[in-house]
This record gives C-alpha cells, structure tokens and sequence, in this order.
C-alpha cells in the first residue's frame, strides 16, 4: 500500500483552544517525526479528544498553529486534511450506519483515489477486510453489525485513504477480547507499513506495549513526554492519576 | 427593456422628511411587535423541543380564522373573548399534534428524527392549509374591528374612532390594539417563563433534558406545553391581525417566513433575540416598503427586506444576534 | 429458488414502460386531450417529486423552494423568449442554467449549516419569488402569468413521428405527452445513474455522517451543493419544458400548497428511492383527478348533502360528491401518517424487497456457515436463516 515514508511531520505549536470560559487546551506543543507510535494519554477531561478533533480540523484551535508536512492544516477544512493524509477514528464509533460495508469502504476510496476503477478500489477494499476479518459481511448494511465489527469497519475505512498519519481515539473500548486481538495485529501491521499513529487509549495495558512514545495531557497541559519506561515513573504523572479516577487508577497500577 | 434600469430617484427620495421616517419607524415597531410574538414562539418551540415548526404560521391562520367566525357568528362576543379562544383552539391543536406526532421522536420512536420533524410539521401546514380552505374557501375574508379610540384631543396627541395621531403622524388604530394586546401577551408569557415554576421547568428541559428529568420534570409533558404554548403564541399574532389584515389560507406562509427570519437573525433559541429580532424586522421593513422607489410594488417587496436580512445573517453570523453555538 | 423476485420487477418494469408509452391509446384515455393533459401533468410531477427525493432522500436536505426553482426556470426562459427573441429550445437551455446558477448561490448560503437552515432558506425564499413575481407586472405579466411560446418542430420531425405513431397529430398534447414521457424517463435515468455513481456514495456518506465523511475527504459542502444545483435543475428544465406546451405560466402554480403536495407524493411512494417517489406521484395524481368527483348513489348523497356546509359539493343530477380541497386534506394526513408508521413510503419497500440482492443472500448463507465454524464472534447476523425473506434493503429495522 503507502510507501514507508520518513519525511512525516507533525508539529502543534502551542495550540490553546478554549470552550466559553473553560480553556480546555493551555498551549499544548508537540512534534511528531518519522514513523512513530505515540500513545496519548491523560485522565478523563484532559483535552486528548480536543487535541484530536484540532488536528483533524473538526474544531479550530484558538490560538496556536498546526504543521503537517511543512504545511499549516490547522485552517483548513477537514476534508482538506483528511486527504492531505491524516485519518481518525472516533471515540464512538460512526460508521455510515444505512450504506453496506463495502460502500463504506469505497467513499474514502474514491476520495483518495478517483481515477482508479471500482474494480480495482474494491480488490483494494476486500484485502483490507480480509485482514479484519469483516470481509464476509461487505453486503451487509454497516448499522446491523456489531459495535466491535463496526469498529473494525472504521479501521478498514481509514486505510482505504492511505494516511501516512492515524489517530486511533479509544480503538479498544468497549470491545470483545477476541476483535481487540485483531486491532492489536491492525495496529502493529499498519506500523509495519511505516505509518505514525496517534493512539488514545484507557486501556493502559495495550498502551504501554505498543507505544513507542508516551504524551501525558492533564488539564489542557503536556505533563510528560517520553519513553513509557520513563513516563511510567513520572512523579507528575503518578500525581494526575492517583485519586481523579477510580477505574484509571485501576489501569494504570495494573500496568505498573 | 425598461425594466432593466428603474427609477433609481424618484420624487420620493427627494421629499423625505423627519416625520416620514418617524412615522415608518412607529409603524415597523408596532408590527414588530407582533412578529415578536409570533417569533417567541417558535424559539420557544425550538429551545425545548430543538426542532423548528414549519407549520408556525398555519398557527397564526388558524388564530386569526377563529377569531373571524366567531365575530361573524356571535355579534355579540366581546373582542377579547373571542382572542381567549383563538389562543385555546391552537393551543389544543399543538397539544393534541405535539402528542401525536412529535412526542414518538422524543421517546426514539423514529428513524432520523431531525429530517421526521421537519417533513412532519411541514405535513401539519399542508393539512391546516387544507382543511381551512376547504372550510373557508379562498376568498379574502377580513373580521370586523371590535375596538375604537375613545374621542381624545391633549394636543399633540389626538384620536379619531380609527386613528391616533401623534403629532402629524396617524397611526391606525388597528394596528395599535394588536401591538397593545401583543405587548400584554408577551409580558404574561415573559412573567411564566421567568417567574413561574412551570416556566422554570420549561427553561431547565431547554438547557439539559436528563438532568431536568432526574430532578423530577418530565420532559415529555414539557415539550407537550413548550409546543403548544408556541402554536398558541402564533395563533394570537393571528388573533390580533386579522383585523387589520384580509385572511386567506395560506396568509401563514409569509407570517412564518418572517418568523424564520427572526429566529435566524436573533440566534436560534434565544428569548431576547427573538425579541430585538422581531422589532428589527419590523423597522427594516418598513423604512425599505417606505423608501421603494416604486409605490405600486412596494407591498410586495416588504418581504423582500426580511430574505436579503435572512441570507446576510448567514452569510456573515450564521449563529445570530445572540445565539448558543450550534 | 426457481421463482426469483426481480423477475417481478423486470415484468412490472415492462408493463410500466409500456402502459407509459401507450397510454394515450388506453380506452378511457383514448386521445381526449384532457385525460392526456392529466397524464402529462402527472409525468410532470413525477419528475418534480423524484427530484425532490434526490435531494431528501440522498442527502437528508430539504428544500421547499422546488416548485419556486420551476417556476424560476420557467419565467427565466419566458422573458427571455419575449425581451431578447431567444428561440424556445435556447431558452429552455438558458433557463435551466439560470436555476443553476441560483441554487449554486442558496446552497452554497445554506448548505454550510444543518439541514433545517436550508428548509428555514428556501421556504422563505419560495414565497417571497412568488410574491415578487406576482407583483411585478411589467415583468413577469403578474397574477395574469407570462405567454410561454410552444417548441418549433422541424416538419421532417412530425412526418417522421406520424410514420411511427399513426396517432401523432390527433391533437395538440400527443406531442406534448411524449415529450414529457421522455423527459421523465431521461431524468429518471440520469438521476439514477448519478447515485449509482460516486456522487450518489458521497451524498449518503454526508447524510448519514456529516463529521465522519469530513475525516474521511468526502467535500461536505460541495457534495450537498451538487445534489441541491442537479436536483433544482431538473425540476427548473421540467418546469419550462411542460409550460411550454401549456403555453402560460401563473405564479400560484408555485405557491406552497403545490410544494406540500410535491412532498407528499414524493413521501407517500418513499423518498429513499427515486422511482418510488415517481411512482408515488403518478399514483396520488390520478387519485386526486378521480376523488374529485366521486360518482355515488343518489339516496347516499342525499344523505351526505350535510357535507355542503363543510366545504364539499353535492351534486344530486350528476350523482357525484365534489370533494375540493378535501381530498388534499386527506392526502395531507396520509404524508403525516407515512412518515409516522412507514419512513419509507408505501411504495418503494416493495420495490426495495422485489430489487433485493441474490447477493445478499447468498452473503447470509455463508455468513451463518462462518458463524457456525465459530469463527466468527460477538456478532448478531440480522439476517436469520429462520427467516431468508428478512428485508436486508429496508430502513427501520434497528430499534
């Protein structure tokens, strides 16, 4: 599929976004280069999914600026930075719930590449699936699949834009250990394609393993940025765990 | 051709005097009034229910052909009865619909609720529409005025049966009661939805649904009353006009169209911009009706002002005056 | 399975098509130019009502102001007919491009913001045109409307169509019916081409995720802008092709009432799929033409001659109960009720289940092997073998 690409970059400059009164993003800068995976994570309220839908365009940030591959995104619309290479996931998942998998699969598709044929953007489509395991359901409508399987259709869709950046918001919530097997495999072999990925995650578990960076938010502020081994000891980040939220606090002692 | 290049100054433009412009400003601020009301009410809809009624004006029809029979069938109805019941026939007939129709999306009954409710009220208008022309038919009907001034002469202010002056400016008396009564309906509608528990009730459902409903309101019989307390604020705008206009079937269409403009210009939901929305657009319009370059259009193009304001507003603040961010 | 439904809909298709193209030669029709003026009438609609669909069904947008884009067209091509000489066929051209290029501006105004915006727009905009229109007299001819020249036809033409349709001159509207029957099937055609095609993907992304299909590159705006500029096209080219045959336009065939009753019938047959609201306004045509009168015994009407106050006329001579503006009454509450009880109209499920994929099913059967394997988890398959016949197309289903 995409090339291993090195040249990738990703830089927020001090992005602030505020919501009425409350200021849910203080300045946050972050750079991201190459192919990285890089975990973010924070207790609930942090701003990780305000950071997410900044970079996807979904929301414009207040103040502050964000670089993607020498060129400033953060004014553009999302569709413009979805095809400039960035894909998202959803915290909750939101698949095009009346279209059939396959449809699903091809809008995307023929966004990214709209002279190639149905044909060939259906073979393209089938292999993803395949390997997700939701190729036997292409015919189906996306709303009668399960929660996990509509998950796993998001998954799907996103690389049929061929991004060379991914931002996974809670891909392992709320799902059957076995489909969470699957994502684990997606998310190692779309790094094997040399791709970054974002990854948001309360399960602390599969975020200590996987990333290869770990970004703390806490209030809107980057508390710690770094190897998980070293993140992991951060007094700081101990501090913004301990006692905020019971089933967090649970995870992260659990992964200690 | 010549219609290419109108009169851009006729003698009009050239004449204007202060008391012209005074005079239109009254005017639009006593129709103003009224398109505030009736704006009210849909905002009310809107900030309750979160859905905005296309069949708004067929309230305001509704209200004014109530009124119209009743005063053509009972000589001796006083005026004020026969508002009173204009506003209970179109309260029940937004309860009875609200129930009917609107209250299955509230409990998710319905697939794709928001385009459910606007196909559905828009099916509500054609109906009213309908039913009221088979009934009435379509001929102009106008109901007779049941208020005159008494005969008052303090100088600058004077009164003939139909007319008050002020000053050199006549203003017909007509419109003058309905802005009157529309004022005291605001007030009262003001002092519930301020002052009032139920009105307390009506604003929490509007900021939070769960929330309202943990603390004990029930949110269904809220949006019940919010949409018809809103069909009967339109229905009274009708009450108090259809004296003052002639009354047809579809006189809801361009009655709602301005409330359309209101809510939009004011921010959807906002109680205040509805408010400034509906003087604003009564003052606009006229002040533009007023300077028309050509008298025999100019009632057509009233309208017009209200559309070019609706497509700024979008182009330039789609939020409105004082709207909550969508 | 020998017997295979959309054998049905093949069948059905043909006897369509071909009640559509000998439908001036039917017996009760037979060539009187009022029973072809109703037919061409309908087509009209239909062609108006599968647009609308276009727009509401696909994209979950809604625009009243469909009948005022027909009505613009119409006027644009008239005027410039009558003020620069234009010939009508030009004209026709023209005026399509003009509703283009005004709907380009309303969507690209309204289409930024959700869906009411452009309901609030257009329904705003459709009365205040046709009051504009009313009132400008020295334009537009006012409430008198404006002369709509007919089409020039090469003679070569009519001898041609008179060597294949011997029934060809019998009068002014056989001309008039087939032209309209071919634009309704172009149209029909064109437009079901367009959701085949990618636009169609793109405008059920949109309606179904606005954000989503934005993450994913789909043009949110544009996308809605294309749906809204084709779908007021088509209704401005049917709009100044059938009045050219009327020969005059008058602004209160624009007012909202008509627009209700475009929506009717677009919802009654089923919005979600554009041959349903088609078939729905042929149907709802011809079932207003025949409850305006219904035929009854006389000592029924003699009782129902109460109804007289009530806005119905009883006609005791002719035996038959006039119905006015009831019968719009009725098909009013029939669009309420469908979209309570049946979203999808009444028309088009039929039509979904007869067109339903052998694909599906074959889908499902291997899909409950899998599932048997155990191979597959935490899944709940909608289609249950218990029952194959389980309506894979219809909406709805999900609690």
């Amino acid at each position: 599929m995409s090339r291993a690409n090195g040249t990738l970059k990703l830089e927020i400059r001090k992005v602030v976004k505020n919501f009425g009164g409350l200021q849910a993003l203080k300045g946050v800068s972050l750079t991201i280069e190459g192919s990285q995976l890089v975990g973010l994570i924070g207790p609930n309220g942090a701003g990780k999914t305000t950071l997410t839908n900044i970079i996807s365009g979904l929301l414009r940030p207040t103040s502050g600026q964000i670089w993607f591959n020498g060129e400033r995104i953060d004014t553009l619309r999302p569709y413009h930075i979805a095809r400039k290479g960035i894909g998202r996931t959803f915290q909750v998942t939101r698949a095009f719930r009346r279209m059939t998998v396959l449809e699903n699969m091809l809008a995307p598709g023929i966004v990214k590449h709209p002279y190639m044929s149905r044909r060939e953007l259906e073979k393209k489509a089938l292999e993803i699936m395949e390997f997700l395991t939701i190729d036997h359901l292409r015919y189906e409508r996306a709303g009668n699949l399960s929660g996990g399987q509509q998950k796993l259709l998001e998954l799907a869709r996103l690389l049929m834009l061929d991004p060379q950046l991914i931002i996974l918001d809670e891909p392992f919530a709320g799902v059957h250990p076995k489909l969470q097997r699957t994502i684990y495999d997606y998310i190692k072999r779309v790094r094997e394609q040399g791709k970054a990925i974002i990854l948001i995650s309360h399960d602390m578990e599969s975020i200590f393993t996987l990333s290869e960076r770990l970004v703390v938010l806490n209030f809107g502020e980057i508390i710690a940025d770094g190897p998980p081994e070293e993140v992991k000891n951060d007094p700081a980040v101990i501090e913004a765990y301990l006692g905020r939220d019971e089933e967090e606090e649970h995870d992260l002692r659990r992964a200690y | 051709m010549e219609w290419m290049a109108p009169n851009l100054f006729p003698v009009a433009w050239m004449s204007v005097s202060s008391t012209y412009v005074i005079r239109l400003i009254l005017e639009g601020l006593l129709i103003g009034v009224i398109y505030a009301l009736m704006a009210l009410g849909l905002t009310l809809i809107f900030s309750v229910l979160n859905i905005v009624s296309f069949a708004h004006g067929e309230f305001y029809m509704i209200g004014g052909y109530v009124v119209y029979v009743l005063l053509n069938k009972f000589k001796a109805l006083p005026g004020p009865a026969a508002l009173i019941l204009a506003a209970v026939v179109t309260f029940t007939i937004g309860a009875v619909f609200e129930r009917l129709f609107l209250q299955p999306m509230a409990r998710g009954q319905v697939d794709r609720p928001s385009e459910y409710a606007i196909l559905v009220t828009f099916g509500l208008s054609f109906v009213l529409q309908y039913i009221m022309l088979a009934i009435m038919g379509p001929f102009p009907k106008k109901a007779p005025r049941f208020f005159s001034f008494p005969k008052l002469d303090l100088g600058f202010l004077r009164t003939t049966r139909t007319t008050l002056f002020l000053g050199e400016i006549p203003l017909p008396g007509g419109r003058i009661f309905a802005a009157v009564i529309a004022v005291l309906a605001l007030m009262a509608i003001l002092y519930f939805m301020y002052r009032t528990w139920t009105g307390w009730a009506l604003q929490a459902v509007s900021q939070d649904r769960n929330a309202a409903a943990v603390v004990g309101i029930n949110p269904l019989n809220m949006n019940t009353l919010a949409f018809a307390l809103g069909g009967m604020l339109a229905g009274l705008a009708g009450a108090v006009l259809v004296t003052v206009f002639s009354w047809v079937p579809w006189v809801g269409v361009p009655a709602s169209a301005k409330s359309f403009v209101i809510i939009v210009l004011g921010g959807m939901g906002s109680i205040p911009g509805s408010l400034v929305g509906g003087l604003i657009l009564g003052v606009v319009e006229s002040l533009g009706t007023g300077f028309w370059p050509n008298p025999a259009t100019a009632q057509a193009y009233r309208d017009v002002f209200g559309l070019i304001m609706f497509a700024l507003v979008l182009l330039v603040k789609p939020t409105g005056l004082f709207g909550r961010k969508l | 399975m020998t017997f295979r439904r959309i054998y049905v809909l093949w069948v059905l298709t043909g006897v369509f098509l071909l009640g559509l193209l000998f439908y001036p030669v039917l017996p009760k029709v037979n060539l009187q130019s009022y029973w072809l003026l109703v037919g061409m009438t309908a087509l009209f609609y239909a062609i108006l009502a599968s647009s609308w669909s276009l727009l509401a069904g696909y994209t979950g947008q809604f625009s009243f102001a469909h009948m005022a884009f027909m009505g613009l067209g119409t006027y644009a091509a008239g005027i410039m007919i009558r003020d620069w000489g234009l010939t009508p066929w030009i004209a026709t051209i023209a005026g399509v491009l003009v509703t283009g290029v005004v709907g380009w501006l309303i969507g690209y105004l309204c289409l930024r913001l959700r869906a009411t915006y452009l309901a609030l727009f257009t329904i705003a905009f459709a009365e205040i045109f046709r009051l504009v229109v009313k009132a400008e007299v020295k334009i537009t001819g006012g409430p008198n409307g404006l002369e709509m020249p007919p089409y020039q036809r090469p003679e070569a033409f009519d001898r041609l169509m008179k060597a294949i349709l011997p029934y060809w001159d019998a009068n002014q509207y056989v001309p008039a019916y087939y032209t309209m029957a071919l634009l309704f099937f172009l149209s029909l055609l064109f437009m079901f081409f367009l959701v085949r095609s990618r636009f169609g993907l793109f405008f059920r992304a949109v309606r179904e995720d606005e954000e989503a299909a934005a993450a994913l590159g789909v043009h949110v705006v544009n996308t809605r802008v294309l749906a809204f500029v084709v779908s007021s096209m088509i209704a401005g080219l049917a709009g100044i092709v059938f009045h050219h045959f009327i020969g005059l336009v008058v602004p209160d065939e624009m007012i909202i009432g008509r627009m209700s009753l475009i929506i009717a019938m677009a919802v009654i047959g089923g919005s979600q799929n554009l041959v349903g609201a088609a078939l729905g306004a042929i149907f709802i045509h011809f079932a207003l033409e025949w409850l305006q009168q219904i035929p009854m015994p006389l000592p029924v009407l003699e009782r129902l001659l109460f109804l007289e106050s009530w806005g119905f006329s009883v006609d005791l001579q002719a035996g038959l109960l006039r119905t006015n503006a009831w019968r719009m009454v009725g098909f009013g509450i029939l669009l309420m009720l469908t979209l309570r009880f049946a979203q999808n109209g009444l028309i088009s499920p039929i039509l979904d289940w007869l067109a339903r994929k052998e694909a599906v099913e074959e889908v499902a059967k291997r899909f409950q092997a899998q599932r048997d394997m155990g191979a597959v988890d935490a899944v709940q398959p909608v289609t249950s073998p218990a029952n194959p016949t389980d309506d894979l197309e219809a909406e709805g289903e999900k609690a």
